[in-house]
């Protein structure tokens, strides 16, 4: 086994003062040139020897890169090199995505925050990614830029396995988009790690409910889980089933079965694959009670 | 329950919450830590190559890539250095010169102008390894076809009372036959026998190890480092390197955290081999946080396998234990906490007939070295638990059962030794009580299942017969007091203790003594070693000694000058004073420059200093075949957790409600620090309980960082600790004291176990108690 | 590798310096600037020890490079007591009993300031939610969530 170098391999600091000009320096290789947000997995995986750069291209000072903007109209953008922090505080995410803000604020802790993003923590592609679920199941889109042009993509299209994702080279992540939330929803995001918080998720389920007249159960659901699959995931499946059957204590245990079924989970050092599967199971039925009462209570 | 008139009268401050005489400079980042010293342009940084191996021989190493790298200044081997060295049996070397023993075993060491440079070289180090088969199995190590780590284990030096067995992977093998185990059984209306696992773990202080060594021009090393044992250090390393003490000096600024870890030798000893080799200047080690979880020490794993018989009174009638030690490649402390295991593997009950062998066996694993508790925590994991299995099967109440069965003072104990006065009743009585124990008390939530535990122990301090203390007291012009010891501040508290109790003695306020920090071999008198929570009764009875000579002194002189009878002499606010005359001196000036005689005649007196040393005399050997004698240990400090909590049945996650921790501490010195003992205790215990484990594969550590090992953070702790001081003097301590710097770890996994099998009925064998061990046994018991 | 010349203020001082690329917060702060009240416990932003304030808010120095704080403000635990006059926190740590080894304590210290900054009022479970990226193996926690209840209190 091969143990961290005790300091930061060298490399090349460089301050991209546009997306354009962080665009060119990437040139087309991000092989030896990387993009560095908030740093708080770079530089680890950069001591273990990982990956090794020869270039750092800070996009933290690019116009606009960090701004988190809410309209009425169309929703939440926020800059991928924003904080979780800054995210987590700004009003009108905690008025309009308190889903989103309950997830961030099971991150580690909050000085590792203060650097975090959530660009940083989506590229970086852990199966674990504690921002995912609950931008999964909100419906975030993603804006991608390169040289020849931008590109958007729904994050349910943008993870391809663990660290994988699908940006090209040279290509970075500018915005994360998020549609108004459905009227009425419900949300609940259930991580179960060693500590009672701050620990990577040994299991992480997002759920989010709303009411609709169209479906059988007057309800849609939207579920997805973290730390159970080599990406995070949707369960549509799950989903649908919830939408056409009545709602109930066996539905929902029902849906929380198909999760189950449907996750990939390994064992590591955190937890067992066996655990991992039964917590699906578990988080999944819990957070989808919770979201039923709540619902209901507003009903 | 008290079984001695408590009598002790304790002159202020002794006895009162004085706040601790560090903070200030901890509080204002002031503080030193070894880290922190400043070495100049001369200073050099050493890195380690270490085996990637857990078992193999070196067959060539070629270093000529890495000594050509340009900022190196030195390789150094296993050739530099080749004398073995180990606190009681010597098993090792500084850099590995035939075999490989464990992953993380250092090889090479590179000396460079950085840091990087250091590391960068030591990738170009080309060793050519003959991989062997690694022992990973404490108990299949003793298997006949095992491979052996030690071939030449024969000749290694080992102290008397240490029993290897060459030829086998057996560093050490105590034995206690007492009485007749194999008859008793048929006594016992109730027989309980059980295997339980203890993983291993790390202490994880937050400071990483440090140490910088120098050669200078006279041939002599001086070592600053973070340190426990300034003066076992500079023992093993005379021992490494054929040297003699002096020719060594060890400077141990404050220590951030060590809890067992930077007692002995570890990084320390392969600073002095590089510094070895670039006379002149400094090298200085550091671990990385990824090292300290396998390159210096572990705590090491066991395997107990436990049988105990009771009457159908209740009564323990008879106890058959084997220990296998998961000692890791070589033993340091291991041996001797295998002889601890052995000789308190009844914990503090009264049992007529024993026996029990404690194996401590060599593994491909990191070195076990010492961590709090010395082996206490990992065998109540199995005694508290069998123990609350026979009250089970008995149907008595675990209280109870318990307050039948303890030792109270006068009884005979395993080993044959009468017990001191000890407050183990109360303890449990007042534990029990603070969580209202025999009450049910609503969980949470209807998913959750609420009950409570209760977990006793005793811990004595594990050491050579003969391990002494020494103190000076200096008095300076203005009354204060400079005091001199070898035991070292690593968060305990210590020299505040110290320094309340020279005021004590020398009846001025605790603002006027200073310790002189750091601990450094030169000037400070001998310690054997900041462990075994000794210091408040073993440096505590030196310091005590030496402000009493400084007492009588002064009290000396001022009875010539006043022509009096010392017998109506005092020391109290600053002055001496006299009951009969009621004159009255201030000790400016006179602690040093003395006091005129009546009528001109002269000067008597001259600087105060005091001087105290002390050993117990007392201790005996015990017999290598049924580990009898008359008092192998100075005295055992006893307590009692009880344990209220709740488990989620959704996911298996415990929570704590509240935590009552009951220790016999003899006389609290600073009753506030004793608390604080006691609430991190039970955290660092309840995160060992739930938490920790160093995994490996095949004897490749899996999980050395803080991403994958965890520890409790602020959100983990128990909603309540309640701390409870019970005080039955002890004969020989200071004002009654004796030490609770481990204690409260040891009962604490247990008692969550014991609690935890009765919220859920689900007993867990191996640590941790995992949220998902939990869940899964839940789930076998569901599906029958 | 490249250099960079970096303006800041540390502790209220202006400063600047030359610094190499991959020189992180922590290193600069200990080893150019002899700020030894920064601890260093892990390198990976895990521990807390090295935390200080950036531009007002705690930040793991050892996951930041000294040459982004280019035009920032730094504040350690040296930093919290100027003038002679300590921090409310340090001497509630000191009352409270709130320290033993020491070695943790300047992040914790700096990890409280923030949290009172921006909640002057936290209850209990708030102010373990804020230490929680700060690990302390010998106090169990307790005495240092009393040490900044008692804070929070004399801020009142």
């Amino acid at each position: 086994m091969e143990l961290p170098l005790p300091e930061l391999p060298a490399f090349d600091y460089l301050h991209a003062s546009s997306a354009q000009h962080a665009l060119e320096q990437l040139g087309g290789s991000i092989a030896r040139t990387r993009v560095l947000s908030g740093g708080t997995d770079l530089f680890v995986q950069m001591r273990a020897g990982s990956i090794a750069p020869t270039e750092l291209i800070d996009l933290k000072h690019i116009p606009g890169l960090a701004t988190i903007e809410f309209d009425e109209n169309s929703g939440l953008t926020i800059g991928a090199a924003a904080t979780m922090n800054a995210v987590a505080r700004d009003p009108e995410v905690q008025a309009n995505y308190p889903l989103l803000v309950r997830a961030l604020e099971t991150v580690a802790s909050y000085q590792l925050r203060n650097r975090a993003t959530i660009g940083g923590n989506l590229c970086n592609a852990s199966p674990a990614a504690d921002s995912a679920p609950s931008l999964l199941v909100l419906g975030s889109r993603l804006t991608l830029e390169s040289v020849g042009g931008q590109r958007e993509l729904a994050l349910n299209d943008f993870f391809k396995g663990p660290g994988e994702t699908a940006l090209t080279p040279g290509e970075i992540l500018t915005k994360i988009s998020l549609p108004l939330a459905p009227t009425g929803w419900k949300g609940r995001y259930l991580k179960l790690g060693r500590n009672t918080s701050g620990d990577l998720a040994i299991v992480g389920v997002a759920v989010l409910g709303f009411p609709d007249p169209e479906p059988t159960s007057g309800f849609r659901f939207r579920i997805a889980l973290a730390s159970v699959a080599p990406t995070p995931i949707r369960v549509a499946d799950a989903e649908e089933l919830l939408e056409t059957t009545t709602l109930s204590d066996e539905s929902i245990e029902q849906a929380a079965r198909i999760a189950q079924d449907l996750a990939r989970p390994i064992s590591d050092a955190r937890a067992s694959a066996e655990y991992r599967r039964a917590m699906v199971f578990e988080l999944t039925a819990w957070a989808l009670k919770d979201v039923r009462q709540m619902l209901e209570e507003e009903a | 329950m008290t079984e001695v008139e408590r009598t002790v009268s304790a002159p202020s401050p002794v006895g009162e919450s004085v706040k601790r005489i560090d903070a200030f400079e901890k509080a204002t980042g002031a503080a030193p830590f070894a880290d922190d010293l400043q070495f100049g342009p001369n200073l050099l940084y050493g890195r380690v190559v270490r085996s990637p191996h857990p078992h193999a021989r070196i067959l060539s190493l070629d270093v000529s890539k890495a000594a050509a790298l340009p900022g190196v200044r030195a390789v150094v081997t296993g050739d530099n250095c080749d004398a073995r060295f180990g606190l009681y049996l010597r098993d090792r070397y500084i850099f590995c010169r035939d075999k490989v023993r464990f992953v993380g075993d250092p090889v090479v060491g590179v000396v460079a102008i950085s840091e990087t440079i250091a590391e960068q070289a030591c990738r170009l180090v080309e060793v050519e390894y003959e991989v062997l088969d690694p022992v990973v199995d404490p108990v299949r190590a003793l298997d006949p076809g095992a491979p052996l780590l030690h071939e030449n284990l024969a000749d290694y030096e080992v102290a008397d009372f240490i029993d290897p067995k060459p030829g086998t992977n057996i560093a050490n093998h105590f034995k206690v036959r007492k009485g007749n185990v194999a008859s008793a059984w048929d006594e016992c209306e109730v027989i309980v026998e059980r295997e339980f696992r203890v993983p291993i773990i790390q202490h994880v202080p937050i400071e990483p190890h440090v140490a910088v060594a120098e050669l200078d021009r006279s041939g002599r090393y001086t070592l600053w480092s973070s340190s426990q044992s300034p003066f076992a250090q500079r023992n093993l390393i005379a021992q490494a390197l054929e040297l003699s003490q002096s020719d060594i000096r060890v400077i141990a600024p404050y220590v951030g955290g060590g809890f067992g870890s930077k007692a002995g030798l570890s990084a320390e000893g392969t600073a002095v081999v590089m510094a070895m080799s670039v006379p002149g200047h400094p090298v200085k080690v550091r671990l990385t946080r990824e090292e300290e979880f396998f390159c210096a020490f572990v705590r090491q794993g066991l395997v107990a396998k436990t049988r105990v018989g009771a009457n159908a009174q209740g009564e323990i009638l008879a106890m058959k234990t084997e220990y296998y030690w998961d000692a890791g490649a070589y033993t340091e402390y291991g041996v001797n906490i295998a002889r601890a295991a052995g000789y308190s593997s009844t914990g503090p009950y009264r049992i007529p007939n024993v026996e029990a062998d404690s194996y401590c066996v060599y593994t491909n694993h990191p070195v076990g070295g010492p961590m709090r508790g010395f082996g206490m925590p990992e065998i109540h994991w199995g005694i508290e638990q069998i123990m609350d299995i026979v009250a089970e099967e008995l149907e008595m109440d675990k209280v109870e059962f318990r307050l039948k069965n303890v030792l109270h003072g006068g009884e005979q104990n395993v080993t044959g030794m009468v017990m001191h006065p000890i407050g183990l009743s109360e303890c449990i009585e007042k534990a029990a009580r603070a969580i209202n124990w025999g009450v049910d008390e609503p969980p949470s939530s209807p998913y959750a299942r609420r009950s409570k535990g209760i977990a006793v122990s005793w811990k004595a301090p594990a050491m050579p017969p003969n391990a002494g203390s020494s103190a000076t007291v200096r008095m300076n012009e203005d009354a204060t007091v400079t005091v001199a010891v070898g035991g070292q501040e690593i968060g305990q508290g210590t020299f505040t203790v110290m320094a309340q109790m020279v005021a004590g003695v020398l009846g001025i306020p605790v603002d006027w003594v200073q310790i002189s920090t750091p601990v450094d071999t030169k000037y400070s008198p001998y310690e054997w070693q900041t462990v075994a929570s000794r210091l408040t009764w073993s440096m505590g009875n030196a310091v005590v000694a030496a402000a009493q000579d400084a007492r009588r002194q002064i009290l000396e002189l001022a009875a010539e000058h006043w022509n009096e009878d010392i017998e109506h002499l005092d020391l109290r606010d600053g002055q001496v004073i006299s009951y009969r005359s009621e004159e009255v001196l201030p000790l400016q000036n006179l602690v040093v420059y003395g006091l005129p005689l009546p009528d001109d005649q002269g000067w008597r007196g001259g600087p105060i200093l005091g001087q105290g040393s002390f050993m117990p005399g007392y201790v005996t050997s015990l017999d290598n075949e049924t580990g009898q004698g008359t008092r192998a240990v100075v005295h055992y400090t006893t307590g009692c957790q009880a344990v209220d909590l709740e488990v989620d049945t959704r996911t298996g996650k415990v929570k704590i409600h509240r935590i009552a921790s009951a220790f016999d501490v003899g006389k609290a010195i600073n009753p506030e620090q004793v608390e604080a003992q006691m609430q991190g205790g039970v955290v660092q215990g309840a995160s060992t309980a739930l938490f920790e484990q160093l995994i490996r594969h095949n004897g490749v550590p899996q999980n050395a960082s803080f991403t994958d090992y965890r520890i409790a953070t602020s959100v983990d702790i128990p909603d309540e600790i309640i701390p409870i001081i019970v005080e039955v003097p002890q004969d020989d301590g200071p004002w009654g004291a004796r030490g609770v710097g481990e204690h409260p770890m040891i009962p604490t996994a247990p008692a969550i176990a014991n609690a935890v099998s009765a919220a859920t009925g689900v007993r867990i064998f191996d640590l941790p108690i995992s949220a998902e061990k939990i869940y899964l046994e839940m789930q076998k018991e569901r599906s029958g | 590798m490249k250099h960079h010349t970096i303006s800041f203020t540390l502790n209220g001082t202006h400063e600047i310096r030359d610094v190499r690329s991959n020189l992180t917060l922590l290193r600069f702060l200990r080893e150019q600037l002899g700020v030894m009240g920064v601890k260093s416990g892990c390198d990976t932003g895990e521990c807390g020890a090295c935390t200080v304030l950036l531009n007002g808010e705690p930040v793991n120095a050892c996951l930041v490079l000294a040459a982004e704080i280019d035009g920032g403000k730094v504040i350690t635990v040296e930093g919290l007591s100027m003038d002679d006059q300590l921090d409310p926190l340090q001497q509630t740590f000191i009352d409270h009993n709130g320290i033993q080894c020491g070695f943790c304590t300047p992040g914790v210290l700096i990890s409280a300031k923030a949290l009172l900054t921006r909640n002057p009022h936290p209850d209990r479970d708030e102010i373990k939610d804020a230490l929680r990226g700060n690990l302390c193996r010998c106090t169990g926690y307790v005495r240092m969530i009393d040490a900044v209840e008692a804070a929070a209190k004399e801020g009142n």
